[in-house]
Formats: C-alpha cells, sequence, structure tokens
C-alpha cells in the first residue's frame, strides 16, 4: 500500500521520464522526486513493503537504457542537487561533496567561478567555508570526467563509470570517486571511503548503519585489460567503494559523493590532424601513444562522419559556423595537449606535426585551437558528430518507424587497434551497412554507428554488433568501455564473460538486493537468477 | 595587393573573480584575446591576399603583451606584425588612438586596403575605423557585409545600412570596417603557429614615429570619462488602447516626451 506521499502515480505528466538518451521507451506505475537522503530512504522503505521494484534516474543522458524503467517506481534524483561541502587534504588536494543530482556542467561553472549558490552553502560545515577561501586563492581546479553530454548528473556518472575524449590521459570517473553514501533497496543506509574498506582476496563484508552484516564472495571472473564500463569491477583485494562505481544502478542508490578535483593545466591546446586514408591515421595514433606525453585526448572521425559533417555545414544554419573541413581530407585525429609551460606545449605540437609527416600525412592539414574561442569552435565539431547522426536517424525513422541508431562502445588492447578497424570496414562493406565511425581511438574505443536505411539493415546491423562482441571479447577487450551495460548491452555481457560468471554476478546483486528489485534488467535479465539460492 | 588589418586586445571574459575574504579580484592571469570583428577583417584580408597575392601586416597600438595577440594573428595568416607600445599612448581615446594608427600606417609604407573590424567589443564606439580613414585623408565603407569583388585599383562590396544594404565601389587605397557575417574566420595549422613564432615583428615607440604627443594617449584624448556605472534594466509597459489614430497621436506624446 503506497502510504508516501512523495509516491506520485505516473501519468502524461512525467511521460518523459520513461526515456532516456538510448531512445528507449518503458513503463513505471509510480515516481518519485527526494530532495533529501530521509526522503529518498523513506521512500525505499515504503516501497520495500510492497516489493516494488525501483529504477534509479539522473539525468538520463545514458545510452544503455539504464535509467529506463521496466515495471513498477521511478526514483528520480535530479532534485538532489546541491553541492554538500568541500574538503583539502593534507597533500593540497580538493575534494568537493555533492548530491547524485549534481549536473556536471553547473559543477563545472562552480568550480571554475569558485562560487557557489549560498542557500546550498547554509548548510556547509566551517571546513567547507574555510576551505572554499583556499580554493578561491589556489589555480583553477577541474573534475576531469567529460562525458560528451555535460548535462550527465554526478550520480548517473558513477553508476556507469563515465568518461570521456580526456580520458586517455586522466582516466574515468572511478579513481576520483573517494567517498560514497549509499542506500540500500531496503532503506539500509551505508558509508564507504577509499582506502578504509578493502576486500580479502574476493570476500566482501560490509556493515551497514544499522548493524546489519553483508558478506559475499565476489565473481571469479578477470576483467579485460582495456578501458571497460562492463559489468561489475572485481579485483583481489580490492577497494569496497569500487564495486559501487559502475554498478549501473543495481546494487544501492548513491545519496553523496565525494569527488577529487585536480589542477586545471595551465595550458590546454586542441589539434585537429587531417589525413588522405585511415591507414595514416591510425598510424598517427600509434606513433603518438609512443612518442608523446602529456596528451589528453586522441580521438577519432572517420570518413563518412567528416562527410555528415561537410553535408551540415552546407545545408543547416545551424551548422554554418563549423569550421571547413580542408578537402580531398578522409580522417581526422584530435589531440589535446595539456601543459604546463608554453615553451613545452610548443614542443609537443611541433612534435605533432613532425609525426603527420612521419605517416604520411601533411602538417599544413591541421588545426590548433589555442584560445577559448578556437577551443570551443572545435568541440562544436566534435559534439556535432553524434548530433547530426540522432538528426539523420531521427529523419529515417518517419519512413522506418523501427530504425534506431546502433552505436557501439567496445574496446580492445592497443595491439588490435589496426586488427578492429580493418575488422570494421571489411565486415561494414560485406554487409552493405551504411555507418559512420568516432570515437576514442586513444584508447582502441570506438562508437561504429550502423545508420540503417531500412528494417533489413537495422536486423542486419544488429547482427553485426553481436558478432563484433563476440570478436572483442576474443581478443580480451569489452563490450562497453564506457556507456556501460544498462539494460541494451546485457546480451553482450553474457557473450564477454560467459552465463557461469554472469550467474556470480547475480549473486553478488542478490548480496544487497535479494529480490533483484533495483534497476532491474541492468546487466542481466532478474527473472533467470532471481529465484537461485545464495551460495 | 597590401593590405593593413587593425586589431584591437581586449578582455577574453567579462566575469571578474572575488577573494571571499578581501572581496578583491583575483588576477589569474586570463589572456586577453584579438578582438572578435577584427578576426573578420583578418580572414578577409587573407583570402584577398590568397587570391591576389601581397602582403598582409596586422597593426595594433597597445602594451609589449600585445605581440603575442599580433603573433596569433600570423599564425593565421598574416605576414608580418607591427605594435605601436608606449607609455605615451596610455588612455587614449578613438581620437588618440586613430592618430597613433595612422601613424603606424604610414611607418608601415606601401599600402592598398586598410581593413578594420566594426567595432571593438569592450569599447563599441565603431569609431577607429571611419577616423583613421579619415586622418589618413582615405576613403571609406563601414559596416561591410561582403567584399563583391577587388583588384589593384577599386573595391566593390555591399554595405549594411540601418534600412536594408547598399552595393558600393571605392578606389583604393581606402579604408573598409567588417562586419563578423563576412567570413568563417579559420583556425590557424601548425605550419602557420610555427611560422608566428619567427614571423617578422616590429615595435615602434611615440619617439620612433615622431609622434606630436599632444596628439596621443591623455593628451590627445578630448574625451573625458565622468563616470561608468552599470544601467539599471526597467521592464515598463504601457499599454495604449483606442482606434488607430488615437494610438499613433499617443505614441507620438510619448516620443515627444
Amino acid at each position: 500500500m503506497n502510504s508516501n506521499p512523495l509516491i506520485k502515480p505516473m501519468n502524461e505528466e512525467f511521460a518523459d521520464y520513461l526515456r532516456d538518451e538510448s531512445r528507449t521507451t518503458g513503463q513505471a506505475e509510480s515516481i518519485s522526486f527526494p530532495k533529501t537522503a530521509q526522503e529518498l530512504t523513506d521512500i525505499l522503505k515504503t516501497l520495500s513493503a510492497s516489493g516494488t521494484p525501483v529504477t534509479v534516474q539522473g539525468g538520463r543522458t545514458g545510452l544503455a537504457a539504464a535509467a529506463v524503467p521496466q515495471e513498477g517506481h521511478i526514483m528520480n534524483l535530479t532534485r538532489m542537487n546541491q553541492v554538500t561541502g568541500l574538503r583539502r587534504d593534507e597533500a593540497g588536494r580538493f575534494y568537493v561533496r555533492t548530491q547524485p543530482g549534481v549536473v556536471l556542467s553547473q559543477l563545472r561553472k562552480m568550480l571554475e567561478s569558485r562560487k557557489f549558490p549560498s542557500e546550498q552553502m547554509e548548510a556547509w560545515d566551517d571546513q567547507s567555508k574555510a576551505v572554499l577561501t583556499e580554493l578561491a586563492r589556489a589555480p583553477e581546479q577541474f573534475f576531469s570526467p567529460d562525458p560528451t553530454e555535460s548535462s550527465a548528473t554526478i550520480g548517473g556518472m558513477i553508476a556507469c563509470n563515465a568518461s570521456g575524449a580526456r580520458s586517455y590521459l586522466y582516466g574515468p570517473v572511478r579513481p576520483y570517486i573517494t567517498m560514497l553514501k549509499i542506500a540500500l533497496i531496503n532503506g539500509d543506509t551505508l558509508t564507504v571511503v577509499r582506502g578504509r574498506q578493502r576486500l580479502h582476496g574476493r570476500r566482501l563484508q560490509l556493515t551497514t548503519d544499522s548493524g546489519r552484516q553483508i558478506c559475499c564472495d565476489l565473481p571469479t571472473y578477470v576483467m579485460p585489460k582495456t578501458k571497460n564500463a562492463s559489468g561489475y569491477y572485481i579485483e583481489d583485494d580490492m577497494d569496497v567503494i569500487d564495486i559501487f562505481i559502475g554498478s549501473d544502478g543495481t546494487l544501492g542508490v548513491i545519496y553523496e559523493a565525494e569527488l577529487a578535483l585536480l589542477p586545471l593545466p595551465q595550458i590546454i591546446w586542441g589539434v585537429s590532424c587531417f589525413f588522405a586514408n585511415e591507414d595514416q591515421a591510425v598510424h598517427m595514433v600509434e606513433a603518438v601513444r609512443q612518442e608523446l606525453q602529456q596528451i589528453a585526448a586522441i580521438e577519432f572521425f572517420d570518413r563518412d562522419a567528416l562527410a555528415i559533417l561537410r553535408r551540415q555545414r552546407e545545408e543547416s544554419t545551424a551548422f554554418s559556423g563549423l569550421p571547413l573541413v580542408p578537402p580531398g581530407v578522409d580522417s581526422a585525429i584530435y589531440l589535446e595537449i595539456h601543459d604546463e609551460k608554453e615553451e613545452d606545449a610548443y614542443q609537443r605540437l611541433f612534435a605533432i606535426g613532425r609525426l603527420m609527416e612521419s605517416v604520411g600525412g601533411d602538417r599544413q592539414h591541421s588545426w590548433v585551437a589555442r584560445t577559448a574561442a578556437d577551443r570551443d569552435r572545435l568541440v562544436f565539431f566534435r559534439h556535432a558528430v553524434p548530433e547530426s547522426v540522432n538528426m539523420l536517424i531521427d529523419q529515417r525513422k518517419k519512413s522506418e518507424p523501427t530504425i534506431t541508431k546502433l552505436g557501439t562502445d567496445m574496446s580492445v588492447p592497443d595491439k588490435d587497434l589496426q586488427r578492429i578497424m580493418t575488422m570494421y570496414r571489411h565486415m561494414l562493406a560485406e554487409r552493405g551497412l551504411q555507418s559512420a565511425i568516432w570515437g576514442h581511438i586513444g584508447n582502441n574505443h570506438l562508437h561504429v554507428n550502423i545508420l540503417p536505411r531500412s528494417a533489413a539493415d537495422q536486423a542486419a546491423g544488429k547482427e553485426l554488433y553481436k558478432e563484433w562482441a563476440t570478436q572483442v571479447s576474443a581478443m580480451g577487450g569489452a563490450v562497453s568501455a564506457e556507456h556501460g551495460v544498462g539494460k541494451l548491452k546485457a546480451p553482450f555481457l553474457e557473450i564477454m564473460y560467459g552465463s557461469a560468471h554472469l550467474a556470480e554476478m547475480a549473486r553478488l546483486k542478490k548480496a544487497f538486493d535479494p529480490d533483484f528489485r533495483l534497476g532491474r534488467d541492468n546487466l542481466f535479465a532478474a527473472a533467470r537468477f532471481a529465484g537461485e539460492g545464495d551460495k | 595587393m597590401n593590405i593593413i588589418v587593425c586589431v584591437k586586445q581586449v578582455p577574453s571574459t567579462n566575469e571578474v573573480r572575488l577573494d571571499p575574504e578581501t572581496h578583491t579580484i583575483i588576477r589569474d592571469g586570463r589572456q586577453s584575446v584579438i578582438n572578435p570583428f577584427d578576426t573578420y577583417g583578418l580572414e578577409e584580408a587573407v583570402q584577398i591576399k590568397e587570391r591576389l597575392g601581397g602582403r598582409v601586416t596586422v597593426l595594433s597600438m597597445g602594451i609589449p603583451a600585445t605581440e603575442r595577440l599580433l603573433r596569433d594573428a600570423m599564425s593565421r595568416g598574416a605576414d608580418q606584425g607591427v605594435l605601436l607600445t608606449d607609455k605615451a599612448f596610455a588612455g587614449a581615446d578613438t581620437l588618440a588612438t586613430s592618430y597613433a594608427l595612422s601613424l603606424g600606417v604610414k611607418q608601415i609604407g606601401e599600402y592598398d586596403l586598410i581593413i578594420c573590424g566594426k567595432m571593438a567589443v569592450d569599447g563599441d564606439t565603431a569609431q577607429i575605423g571611419p577616423e583613421l580613414a579619415e586622418t589618413l585623408g582615405l576613403p571609406h565603407i563601414a559596416d561591410v557585409k561582403k567584399i563583391l569583388s577587388v583588384d589593384e585599383t577599386s573595391l566593390t562590396c555591399i554595405k549594411l545600412t540601418d534600412n536594408g544594404e547598399q552595393e558600393l565601389q571605392v578606389p583604393l587605397p581606402a579604408l573598409i570596417t567588417v562586419l563578423k557575417d563576412i567570413n568563417m574566420p579559420r583556425l590557424p595549422s601548425i605550419t602557420g603557429v610555427e611560422f608566428s613564432l619567427t614571423a617578422p615583428f616590429h615595435s615602434f615607440s611615440a619617439d620612433q614615429l615622431a609622434a606630436d604627443t599632444s596628439r596621443t594617449g591623455l593628451n590627445g584624448s578630448p574625451t573625458q570619462v565622468v563616470r561608468t556605472f552599470t544601467p539599471e534594466r526597467g521592464g515598463e509597459a504601457q499599454e495604449i488602447t483606442g482606434s488607430l489614430d488615437e494610438q499613433a497621436a499617443e505614441i507620438l506624446n510619448l516620443i515627444k516626451g
């Protein structure tokens, strides 16, 4: 029986909350927007009494449908959007504490201006207020993860271990999360702090705030040595906090987090390098990886992505500000130099020019963005690619409603970059599918976007996607490198790890969520495991 | 075709950061940028040079650090930079600035065309272009949105006016000021950046230009800034009713005050 006024029945007004950026639509019976931890745990306790499944949502910018409910209740955390404090450690590093609904772009603005809303600061402790003064006087700090969609929430980013272009240098969200406060599905709470709670081998032992013991043996798989956001993060003797980061909203509800900040480099320059063919671009990536330090991002755009941008520039006034891609070029690599001294940055820039020529390119075919205005133009260029592809798909959907974007998110080891590129090209050509490829090539992590023109293309694309999951897994790669598995990639997780390891993951989930009510069907189909007993 | 492009250094942001305790401005070295309108002038000049050959010189009056911006302009296609820098130039209004720039233009020597941005985003006067043309005794066209043709003797362009557009031709040498619709400025290439670091750059003092210091800096500036303030933004609305004639009469009354 619903006895909590914060739990509202679903109606037309809330229809948007049935969808996310994956463009998948689900269903639910009720929704809530808690503002405080107390409200959040009260709601969970009420829902526990009725055994209602709960899907947690942040900014709904995810691409794997983890925030799309299948049934039950939607717990939307966007109104838990307060910055709750600051900390500085003995080494001088700054940390910011936030609720899960803080939006990344807003956090960036606050950190850049060192201004936080006064109504939020009223609840800060004295230490936080003192640290703010130090923060204002210190060099600018930043939170390094940079997913394309800056309207993502901090909670969502933690749930899928988000990354972005700069993860090549700084890594994903994971290492920057130093504390999490978590509510379990029954409303019980616990706090995990990096460095404080560790596994014994693969044995987990945790005590909740109410004194309940959670013990279980964790999965036995070995994770790929590539960029990875596929399934639970598991290593021997690991930090307990890492189990929750990237757990796709399946183990607990994050209601507060502490994020470690980094000093913003004095120099941030973007460099786009254009090449006459894809081989040159791939060789450039290999050369940059080997020869250059302090490169924060290595991104790729293939000929189809560039063609889409050229066309958009011609046809749409919204895109007329795009820089003009040099004629006759086929592929582009975007590099970002992060340095403290200008002379070092120039050395690196000129080294990029030499490397371009060593792989057969021409350094005149490059764009260097050293000013904020120029950098904004390159960001616009990079973001225009997925935006244009979405527009194209929406257009095609009008004549064939079954068409959706099929975008991959797989990574492979360094040694397999050339091999995976050849495989993608060969298999796409073999099936006559249109595509556009771009993404984080520095981590051998490309988004291959299949652009179906018909229902038959759509079916062939899906089949191809599955085949790639098998091939990538065999190479020791990951089926999801940054978007998380959610619901859409659950079948690929089984391809990657196999059903026995999937059952181990289900056992871990069961230790926190015995009835599989939280984030149901993220990572794996709950119905397959809900009946199985604990070990 | 030799072209001079005038550029101004302006702040890159209008947001300042205050120390929460002392309430003083924290200066973190956020760098200045080339006035955005001037970047369109530079691009137009470089495009003309690429078609007709010749040389593009960027000219600025400012503090010595302005060299960095002139080198940035050279990474985007300008061939040389000229900076007028002297304490005697400090505190100049538009009249004194255009006088100093006219000396710079004479120092550069041979030229066919001078291009300025429509205005600077910090001062918003839009006076420098026309005043510089007058000081040099050149014909000028302001607010150019498109150059239709240009050769060694004349330039034909479309100028934006309050009521529409005009197609105008002007004999060269002349000065034009350009709008941001005129082109899409390029990004520098690695080659361009390499060139800019060692490209020809000349700096001149008031003495070297034989400037009449009664016409430079504060001395040469008849404009007196009495006070600066942020105007209050009001959102008043008044409803006028009645027949069309009555409404028109009421509007006329309001305008007359």
